[in-house]
């Protein structure tokens, strides 16, 4: 590939993953928030995500027909996601998760791993009932245009991205504000407001915090009522992204969106954001690795193909918990003997 | 012998002798007519009703409790031993004779039985969740599932045009690597047991370790290469006379992968531990899937050959099953004969040195260590031994089906094994067995005859079909246990009473007839009991 | 020097940016009772980690009987011969009183998985040898009673006692107690007081223990090592260290140091 070529190639390369990036580092704030607070892996908030992304498609299905703006059709989807989504999941830690409060570890850790996969089946039939298995989106008209095409004046930002040869489309744009939008009120929420000092006071010392009269309980709820909404968004995001989703399509963002918490520094949030991105990026590249095969003259890595690109997720896991397990931003817990 | 030291359930229990006989005899009479298929053909519309599959899962789950009520149940010691015997090695096979589909699956619960046996130690015993247990059962298909097809010629065939530069020379290499690598591994985790590990020690033994995947991979690929040229003589694959050897070797290979994959994640915690298997898993079906040359992909590999064993065959011919059947019955013997040494190894693991290790990790593991017992060594044990398990049935899977793909190798199936585990009872013997039977029906029989039954239902879309609830199923099962019985449905009763005895008669009772599943366990159900602090049992670290 | 059981020089650990332990020199005689101790978070617990392997020195050597111990796993420093207990009890709860004793004999047997599963007769001499090992420990802890019960269910008091129990079943020279008597009531600890003697005399085990119960340590312990934000500030006899300035001055704060400090059983409480 000559030179000329390549520098744009990995340009949308490295900004396709960055797009992605900001997929996972939503989903992951859900998981790493849970478990600051719980010390949990929550396996169910991958259907909580597919929840949203199924409730995405169903605002959208119900609203094709509708002449409306198509933003504020995305909004209603949004809004209806987050709500069912975040409400599933506080209704997933009261019934499943809060008897078992005390428990040794592994018998949450299994019952979660239970509603990840009771979810994954009520949502097929749900779905299954209606005759559908893999849900496709019908986006409103001008989303899946490309952002700055040629018969759209570009200015700023727009005009810099094609001016290095990056295409994208209108909904990859939308995808990204939305998520810093989500950023910018969850960090507005964890560190401005008396809810989010409470929760944090709850993460560090349930105990302590409780003594200090706040109700831990409560504020559990409230982590995963917010950790349910951002999965919600992130599972808009995510059909809009790939255009389909079924009932089994969370596990691999999932563990994906996992791992780049755990990357990051599992309950740091910045950490989340900073590790989705990372894989984001670091996916997109595995599965491009051929290129890289040609540059380098290895004739092998063209077998790496796209079906190994989800596993870069994996070997990172493995890589990041045998040398940093406390992972980029994390705090080092020494365990107390 | 058995009986005898078995602990009376309940003192005020009524004796169910009679009703136990009387249970075995009913329930065998309808096993065996509802599988004759020229009776129920004579038998009109009760026939039909008969051969419904809901109403066949059931014949055969009431059957299958014949085994478990000789277990529970205060009864006679020759009735128990006539009841468990006489289903396991008369009627089932007299019942399979006249329908294979039985035969088929009394080996899938036995094989299932197994690994929720291997995966008890290592999340029952050792506390430590795996999810990707199942790869260890794929190590077992594959191994033999490659060399025991036609797939072996195709790859014999490929190395023979790709020789790239081996010879005979480089077998020399790759064996005396092996060996000089493997060597010091030895040497060099003797010379760490009683000082402290330098970084030059830490290093030389990764390089060693390097060395040693290094060493196998240049013998493999020297022998595949010199062995080429006979590729046409194999072309279905090495005699079945090599069955038996590479029984010996599935069980070397997966607790191999056993201790290459638990080196670096034991190290973890619980949660981590757990997320880490669950990738591992995936990225063995990946491999499944795309090395194409060896595992022939998503098309699986099949025909794949089991044992031939003549005086077996003319056994079997002589009471009477098809010779198609063969392969069948004398899997089951062979199944039959494995579970009871699986079990009796679990058992005597149980109770020794290195069973106590695994449950005090379980219990508490800076404790454990702080008591000398060294942590990486007793897990890996528990990972190879569990996978060792699962390396053998799955040799035997492979030989039974006839035919493997990734498929057969999925998340699902660690998922069902963990369910079987948590429905039986972590820790205990004769629940993880019950767990395995009670799921493999459900997921086998009881689902596949909802989904057939229902499958002209109109208003139940093809989408929806209850068939395919096998994810529903095992979910629920894992939340309602650990919610409301976290200790499973045979709890093990923490080995107290034995513990009384302060003979060595104890380890009799895990001599016990291989085909007698629960009596060979000394573990003692008695009903309404559950030690107070049973949900501890699952405990890792806290 | 011989004659010390263990000797620790220049012992350091930094966690992040705090020193935890600073520089801690300490030289425990064979077959004495020696006290470490120091207000909360003075790094008492952590200098016994570091004894037992548990965290690894940042700088600083620790010997057993002449042999280093530094960078060995806890439970290579439990074969070496230290045994210890912990501050919050760590039972293993789904066990009986006598297996949790038979773990403690673990790193002293040597059947290993084979003659598990064949039952040779190494396996049946070493399991015998451990029920044996059980019950004289309890019998000497005073135990025997609670033989077959779950750990979990023993009084707390006499938990303590069974991890005392455990601990010994390991064969070692020297025991580290970790507040063996927080949370006992005065008969408790006369108790706990005499069978601690017991432990070097009839045992000829070297006794380590850090406490709070003042009472407690200045009639049992021949030698007091001081800690106080990770620096040792002064060790010596009992009478020595009690009536040291800097070491009322750690406890009461300064100013505080002409009140009599004797005769406050728990100071800080």
């Amino acid at each position: 590939m000559e030179l000329s070529t390549l520098l744009p190639f990995l340009a949308n390369v490295i900004v396709g993953g960055l797009v992605l990036g900001f997929v996972y580092a939503i989903i992951a704030l859900g998981y790493t928030m849970v478990y600051g607070v719980l010390q949990l892996i929550n396996f169910a908030h991958s259907e909580v995500f597919v929840t949203g992304a199924v409730v995405g498609f169903e605002v959208f299905r119900v609203l094709a027909p509708v002449s409306m703006n198509g933003y504020l059709k995305l909004l209603i989807a949004l809004l209806a996601a987050m709500t069912i989504s975040g409400l599933l999941n506080v209704i997933i830690e009261r019934l499943a998760y809060r008897p078992l409060r005390g428990a040794p570890k592994l018998v949450p850790l299994i019952t979660a791993i239970g509603v990840s996969l009771i979810l994954q089946d009520v949502l097929r039939v749900i779905e299954g009932f209606q005759g559908r298995f893999d849900l496709t989106y019908t986006l409103p008209t001008g989303f899946a245009a490309p952002f700055c095409g040629p018969e759209s004046s570009c200015v700023g930002f727009g005009k810099f991205l094609t001016g290095i040869g990056v295409s994208l489309q209108l909904k990859d744009v939308i995808l990204i504000v939305v998520s810093l939008l989500s950023l910018a009120v969850l960090n507005y929420i964890v560190n401005r407001t008396r809810m989010g000092k409470a929760i944090r006071a709850v993460a560090q010392d349930r105990v302590t915090a409780g003594l200090m009269g706040i109700d831990g309980n409560r504020m559990i709820s409230a982590t995963f009522l917010i950790g349910g909404a951002l999965g919600g968004i992130s599972g808009v995001l995510f059909g809009m992204k790939f255009g389909t989703v079924n009932a089994y399509s969370g596990f691999i963002p999932g563990v994906t969106a996992f791992t780049a918490a755990v990357l990051g520094g599992i309950g740091s949030i910045p950490g989340a954001v900073l590790g989705g991105l990372l894989l984001g990026v670091l996916e997109k590249l595995i599965g491009v690795s051929n290129v890289f095969g040609e540059l380098l003259g290895i004739k092998n890595l063209a077998v790496i193909d796209d079906s190994y690109s989800k596993l870069g997720a994996f070997i990172a896991l493995v890589l990041i918990l045998i040398f940093k397990p406390t992972g980029l931003l994390g705090k080092s817990n020494v365990e107390k003997v | 012998m058995t009986a005898a030291l078995q602990q009376k359930p309940r003192a005020s229990a009524p004796d169910r002798t009679i009703l136990l006989v009387l249970f075995f005899i009913v329930t065998s009479a309808f096993l065996l007519v509802s599988h004759n298929g020229d009776l129920l053909g004579q038998m009109g519309p009760v026939g039909t009703a008969l051969k419904n599959p809901i109403v066949e899962a059931l014949m055969v789950s009431l059957f299958l409790a014949n085994i478990l009520f000789a277990y529970l149940w205060k009864a006679a010691p020759w009735a128990r031993a006539l009841v468990s015997v006489g289903s396991l090695l008369f009627v089932l096979p007299a019942a399979g004779r006249e329908d294979t589909s039985l035969l088929d699956l009394s080996i899938q619960i036995m094989i299932f039985a197994a690994l929720a046996l291997g995966l008890n130690i290592v999340v029952g015993l050792a506390g430590l969740l795996d999810l990707g247990y199942v790869a260890f059962f794929a190590v077992g298909a594959y191994t033999w599932g490659i060399v025991g097809s036609p797939r072996f010629a195709e790859i014999l065939k490929y190395f023979g045009e790709n020789p790239g530069g081996t010879n005979s020379g480089t077998l020399a290499i790759g064996l005396v690597l092996t060996a000089v690598t493997a060597a010091s591994m030895l040497y060099i985790s003797r010379l760490t047991a009683r000082t402290a590990p330098t970084a030059a020690t830490t290093w030389s033994f990764r390089l060693a370790s390097v060395g040693v995947v290094a060493g196998v991979i240049l013998t493999v690929r020297a022998l595949l290469v010199l062995l080429a040229p006979q590729a046409d003589g194999l072309a279905n694959g090495l005699n079945a006379g090599f069955f038996w050897l590479f029984l010996a070797l599935s069980i070397f290979a997966a607790a191999a992968v056993g201790v290459l994959i638990g080196l670096p994640v034991l190290k973890l915690k619980g949660d981590y531990l757990a997320i880490i298997t669950l990738g591992l898993g995936e990225v063995i079906r990946v491999l499944a899937n795309n090395l194409d040359l060896y595992s022939a992909g998503s098309q699986g590999i099949t025909p794949i050959k089991s044992a031939s064993v003549p005086w077996f065959d003319a056994a079997a011919g002589a009471l009477g099953f098809a010779p198609d059947q063969y392969y069948l019955l004398f899997l089951y013997a062979l199944v039959l004969v494995m579970i009871g040494l699986i079990l009796t190894v679990n058992v005597r693991l149980d109770r020794s040195r290195i069973g106590r290790a695994w449950i005090a990790i379980r219990d508490d593991e800076v404790a454990a260590q702080a008591m000398g017992v060294p942590l990486m060594q007793t897990k890996l044990i528990a990972f190879a031994t569990g996978a060792s398990f699962a390396g053998v049935m799955g040799m035997i899977f492979a030989a039974k089906q006839q035919f493997i793909s990734p498929e057969s190798f999925v998340l699902n199936q660690s998922i069902a094994i963990l369910s079987m585990v948590i429905l039986g009872g972590m820790g205990s013997f004769p629940g993880v067995i019950l767990g395995a039977a009670v799921v493999t029906l459900l997921n086998l029989r009881i689902l596949p005859g909802l989904g057939e039954a229902t499958a002209n239902i109109s208003w139940i879309p093809q989408q929806a079909n209850p068939g395919q609830l096998q994810r529903l199923i095992f979910g629920a099962i894992l939340v309602a246990m650990m919610l409301l019985r976290p200790e499973g449905l045979l709890p093990n009763r923490r080995r107290q009473l034995e513990l009384h005895h302060d003979d060595n008669q104890e380890d009799e009772s895990a001599q016990g007839n291989a085909g007698a599943l629960g009596t060979a366990s000394g573990d003692v159900y008695s009903a309404g009991y559950a030690p107070a602090k049973e949900d501890d049992k699952a405990g890792g670290s806290r | 020097m011989s004659g010390n059981i263990l000797e620790v020089a220049g012992v350091t650990k930094v966690f992040g940016g705090l020193t935890a332990v600073n520089d801690v020199t300490m030289n425990i005689p064979e077959r004495s009772i020696v006290s470490v101790i120091g207000p909360n978070g003075a790094g008492k617990t952590t200098f016994f980690n570091m004894i037992t392997g548990i965290y690894e020195p940042t700088r600083g050597t620790i010997r057993l009987a002449g042999r280093e111990l530094v960078g060995l796993r806890p439970d290579q420093v439990t074969e070496a011969g230290i045994a210890r207990t912990f501050q919050n009890i760590r039972l293993f709860s789904t066990m009986t009183s006598e297996e949790n004793i038979m773990v403690g004999r673990h790193s002293r047997l040597k059947s290993g998985f084979l003659d598990a599963v064949l039952r040779t007769k190494k396996f049946h001499d070493g399991e015998q040898e451990a029920r044996d090992a059980a019950r004289i420990m309890l019998d000497f802890v005073g135990l025997g009673k609670w033989r077959s019960e779950l750990a979990t269910n023993l009084p707390y008091g006499d938990q303590r006692k069974l991890e005392i129990a455990r601990a010994l079943a390991t064969t070692p020279k020297l025991i580290l107690l970790d507040e063996p008597a927080a949370g006992m009531n005065p008969r408790e600890t006369e108790d706990l007081k005499a069978l601690i003697r017991r432990v070097r005399d009839e045992l000829g085990v070297t006794v380590c223990l850090i406490e709070h119960d003042m009472r407690l340590v200045m009639t049992l312990s021949e030698h007091i090592t001081v800690l106080d934000y990770g620096t040792k500030i002064a060790e010596g006899k009992p009478h020595q260290v009690r009536n040291d300035p800097r070491v009322m001055e750690a406890y009461l704060g300064r100013g505080a140091a002409a009140g009599d400090y004797g005769k406050e059983e728990r100071p800080h409480a």
